[in-house]
């Protein structure tokens, strides 16, 4: 059983990314501070007797169902939010290299001593808009595997789906993201 | 496509995400202060949620106590609850159940004997509708008074 200390720095761990994850999702600060700070009331009171060790896992799937219930509360208000774009095709992706988009990767490490910290700002708002831009799962799928670090498994587990649609997700969300941010000018 | 280039293929998209996110966790510093004491709020409030549960649970026990029953745990706190009021309900219709069953065989016990006094009686059951007999009976006890 996590003690009140272990739960605490867990939540520490976690809490500015889930808070950035929703909002990349929702793209509204106060709806990410709501799903944030529902999913650790929810994580306190429901799985607080849990062992420390399965915190993360269950976190994940608690901030996965708040940001769906959202969505769901958004859609009966407004009737606008569609998954839809999951279903397109993908057939656009065949016309960029992502391996012409990595080779770049030395030169950004060369370049990152003198890049300005306004130019820093400036390219992270980028990336944080093309990750915006990406369709609800894809962005899950990416989020929860590059930067929650869950393997395939886990992330099918807190998403709810086949470990297939999670490469298949994951796949098109870096594809996607490399041709915006390429679009861009930007070489990561 | 041969597994060594899908693994390859594989290992470059890692590449390529895990460099992103990278980018996305160096600005997490850098969220407003009002944010991150809001998410600090939050954190507390939750932690404190758990307390409160803790000490719920600790408070059924000692109350559920009371009626020899006990709680464990916090996933099933009404139930005992919910049991613990409905067992003196339960006990309370048992016994007025038992009592009538009780009372109706006690009645039929009486009415039983009664029978059996009349039919093993030296006089017939039908003599008590004979209007002689009763006129013997009444004249017999003026007699006695």
């Amino acid at each position: 059983m996590a003690t009140e200390q272990e739960l605490s720095d867990f939540l520490k761990s976690v809490e500015k990314r889930a808070f950035k994850r929703s909002l990349y999702h929702v793209r509204n600060t106060e709806s990410a501070f709501d799903i944030v700070q529902d999913s650790m009331m929810k994580l306190a009171e429901h799985y607080g007797h849990k062992p420390s060790a399965e915190l993360p896992m269950l976190f994940q799937r608690i901030l996965t169902n708040c940001t769906l219930d959202w969505f769901r509360r958004q859609k009966t208000k407004n009737a606008l939010f569609s998954n839809m774009s999951d279903f397109e095709s993908s057939d656009s992706e065949g016309d960029f290299d992502l391996l012409e988009v990595l080779s770049t990767q030395s030169s950004l490490e060369s370049s990152e001593g003198p890049e300005s910290s306004a130019q820093q700002a400036q390219i992270l708002l980028q990336i944080e808009a093309a990750i915006q831009e990406l369709p609800t799962r894809q962005r899950e799928a990416f989020l929860m595997r590059y930067w929650e670090e869950l393997d395939v498994s886990e992330t099918a587990s807190a998403m709810g789906c086949s470990e297939g649609s999670v490469k298949t997700h994951s796949s098109r969300a870096v594809h996607a993201l490399s041709k915006i941010l390429k679009g861009k000018g930007i070489t990561l | 496509m041969t597994n060594s280039s899908i693994y390859q293929h594989e290992l470059e998209q890692d590449r390529f995400g895990l460099r992103v996110t990278s980018r996305l966790s160096d600005s997490l510093d850098d969220l407003p202060y009002e944010i991150s004491e809001r998410l600090r709020a939050a954190r507390v409030q939750a932690i404190g949620k758990r307390k409160l549960v803790t000490a719920q649970t600790a408070t059924n026990l000692i109350h559920l106590g009371g009626n020899s029953t006990l709680s464990f745990g916090t996933h099933q706190p009404n139930w005992w609850k919910k049991l613990a009021t409905a067992t003196p309900l339960l006990v309370l219709v048992l016994g007025l159940i038992a009592i009538n069953l009780i009372q109706d065989d006690l009645h039929i016990r009486e009415i039983a004997d009664l029978d059996a006094e009349l039919l093993t009686d030296d006089l017939p059951p039908t003599a008590y509708t004979d209007p002689g007999f009763a006129h013997f009976l009444k004249i017999s006890s003026s007699q006695y008074k």
